[in-house]
């Protein structure tokens, strides 16, 4: 199989999050977020990123991973910075002034915590997805008793941008032969773009409804069946430690989260 | 004596909120393991045909219905498509849509049909070889569905049908799509299936196709049932062209070295004949 020859010239972290339960992955991924967001103020957020940033350069994924976080995350700070910061409503303490607006402290916290803990979601989910596949995720968890239709409602979703895109690409080129120009500035194009439109929907439609009997023809709907999967997902003695750490991970930020509120320390 | 595989019975259905009907009081048996073609013009109720052997109609297509169509003694209309899915199989014109969109490899996608009827992975790997077998796909069950040829999903498409052991396989103009390489592949199979048993229905364009291999033809027009007989009796009518029905080459040749008197006799289906009653003609 040509991915058992990629897989073994990968790095030896990324073969270990390969082998990983899928479910597991998920799971960690929602929990480390889970613990950033109940954690009070942006360091854990700031820690777990840090942590994801070493998981991804340990796996080789250094550059895909930092264009992910540094696309979202540094406009997302700066917008958020600038709107807390500047005008939260909880500013008390100020640590800049630049005559139009003065910088308050915690709103520039909750600024980091939020953009903080979104990148731990998004980094945590990169990394679980570059490392298992949808359909092994969703053969994972329709083992674990998810619904058969929201497993197919995930797996169809994930395929219909990349299915649209191809079809608009078909019609693109039969109008392109037929003298259609698509090239020039941005606004010349998406003029032209813009009658493929009704195309590619009313195609997509179509092609939706011939899937569905597709679905109905190949079972889809077979009452009292249990569906099986072909897949064999892949289960590791590490998953269960894992999910353990992510779920004390959450415990710590909530402990922390109710020390917190009730004035016994301050983070 | 061979059993009725597919009966029906003055079936006539009118989509929802479409003025006429789509079909007509069509009547008409298969018996087990024979092939019926299905031809006729754009619009002359073909797919409707399919859709109600396989009971998209009237469960995924509603309208108004009447008369019956039996599989195997039962109505499709008292059974859910997928009961009837596990004795009727159906292949569609669009490879490309008959792809589960949930599967990454080709094997996976084979298996479909059969993880949603709950067979254990070990058993789902060994029909999925010998389905791969069947249909020369062996060296493609590691690839990705979606990046294969016109052709190739085509045999996928059939392949996954195919492991689900359907007692009738309906195609409704699936090799329009393909190349004539691709076509002629999907063509072979389906015939070799025939041969081992299996109840074909099949809707084609290719007239010379339905002459070499249907048993049976079946000739709508605009819904109505025209002609129903062995490819020598549709095919021989001379009026069946008035029906909007084309018929092989090798029916006009001879027919026309008929009636110039170069070479009289019976019209033929084939090529070989065809070509020994262009050389008594060329003869005299």
């Amino acid at each position: 199989m040509g991915n058992e020859i990629d897989e073994r010239e990968a790095p030896r972290l990324d073969r270990w999050l390969r082998s990983l339960n899928p479910g597991a992955k998920l799971l960690v991924a929602l929990l480390l977020g889970v613990a950033a967001l109940v954690f009070p103020g942006p360091a854990l957020a700031g820690v777990l990123v840090l942590v994801l940033f070493a998981v991804a350069a340990g796996a080789g994924a250094l550059g895909s991973f930092a264009k992910v976080m540094f696309g979202f995350g540094v406009p997302a700070s700066v917008i958020l910075v600038f709107i807390q910061g500047f005008y939260g409503s909880s500013n008390a303490t100020f640590i800049a002034d630049f005559g139009f607006a003065r910088l308050g402290l915690e709103g520039v916290l909750a600024a980091l915590k939020t953009v903080g803990t979104v990148l731990v979601f998004l980094g945590g989910f990169f990394l679980m997805n570059r490392t298992a596949t949808p359909s092994e995720l969703v053969a994972d968890l329709t083992e674990r008793g998810l619904s058969p239709e929201a497993g197919y409602l995930v797996l169809a979703s994930l395929n219909v941008v990349p299915q649209m895109r191809r079809r608009m690409a078909t019609i693109q080129e039969a109008q392109t032969a037929r003298g259609l120009e698509l090239s020039g500035g941005v606004v010349s194009r998406l003029r032209a773009a813009l009658p493929l439109l009704g195309p590619v929907v009313m195609s997509s439609l179509t092609d939706a409804q011939e899937r569905s009997m597709t679905l109905e023809t190949h079972g889809f709907h077979l009452k009292g069946a249990r569906h099986t999967t072909y897949r064999a997902v892949r289960r590791s003695r590490a998953d269960a430690p894992l999910v353990m750490a992510a779920v004390t991970l959450v415990v710590l930020s909530v402990v922390a989260c109710v020390v917190t509120a009730l004035g016994l320390v301050s983070l | 004596m061979a059993q009725t595989a597919i009966s029906v019975s003055d079936f006539s259905f009118r989509y929802r909120e479409a003025k006429g009907y789509a079909v007509r009081h069509l009547s008409f048996e298969v018996e087990e393991g024979g092939f019926l073609c299905v031809v006729g013009s754009n619009a002359s109720g073909k797919s409707t045909l399919c859709n109600a052997l396989v009971g998209l109609i009237p469960h995924h297509f509603r309208g108004k219905s009447r008369g019956s169509v039996r599989v195997f003694g039962e109505s499709v209309a008292e059974r859910s498509v997928a009961e009837t899915s596990s004795e009727v199989g159906f292949v569609f014109q669009n490879p490309f849509n008959q792809l589960s969109y949930t599967t990454d490899t080709v094997a996976e996608e084979l298996a479909y049909g059969l993880c949603n009827r709950g067979v254990p992975r070990d058993e789902m790997e060994r029909r999925v070889i010998e389905v791969a077998r069947a249909i020369h796909l062996e060296g493609l069950l590691d690839r990705n569905p979606l990046e294969l040829s016109g052709g190739q999903v085509q045999r996928v498409a059939l392949g996954s049908t195919l492991i689900l052991n359907p007692r009738i396989l309906v195609l409704d103009e699936c090799t329009t799509q393909l190349d004539p390489l691709g076509s002629e592949e999907i063509f072979d199979i389906v015939k070799r299936l025939n041969s081992d048993g299996m109840t074909i229905v099949m809707v084609d364009h290719d007239m010379e196709r339905v002459a070499r291999c249907a048993d049976t033809v079946l000739a709508l027009e605009r819904g109505n049932q025209v002609a129903l007989g062995t490819p020598r009796e549709v095919f021989g009518d001379e009026h069946i062209t008035d029906h909007g029905v084309d018929v092989p080459d090798y029916v006009r040749i001879t027919r026309a070295l008929d009636r110039a008197g170069l070479a009289p006799g019976e019209v033929e289906l084939t090529e070989e004949p065809t070509v020994d009653r262009v050389r008594e003609a060329l003869g005299r």
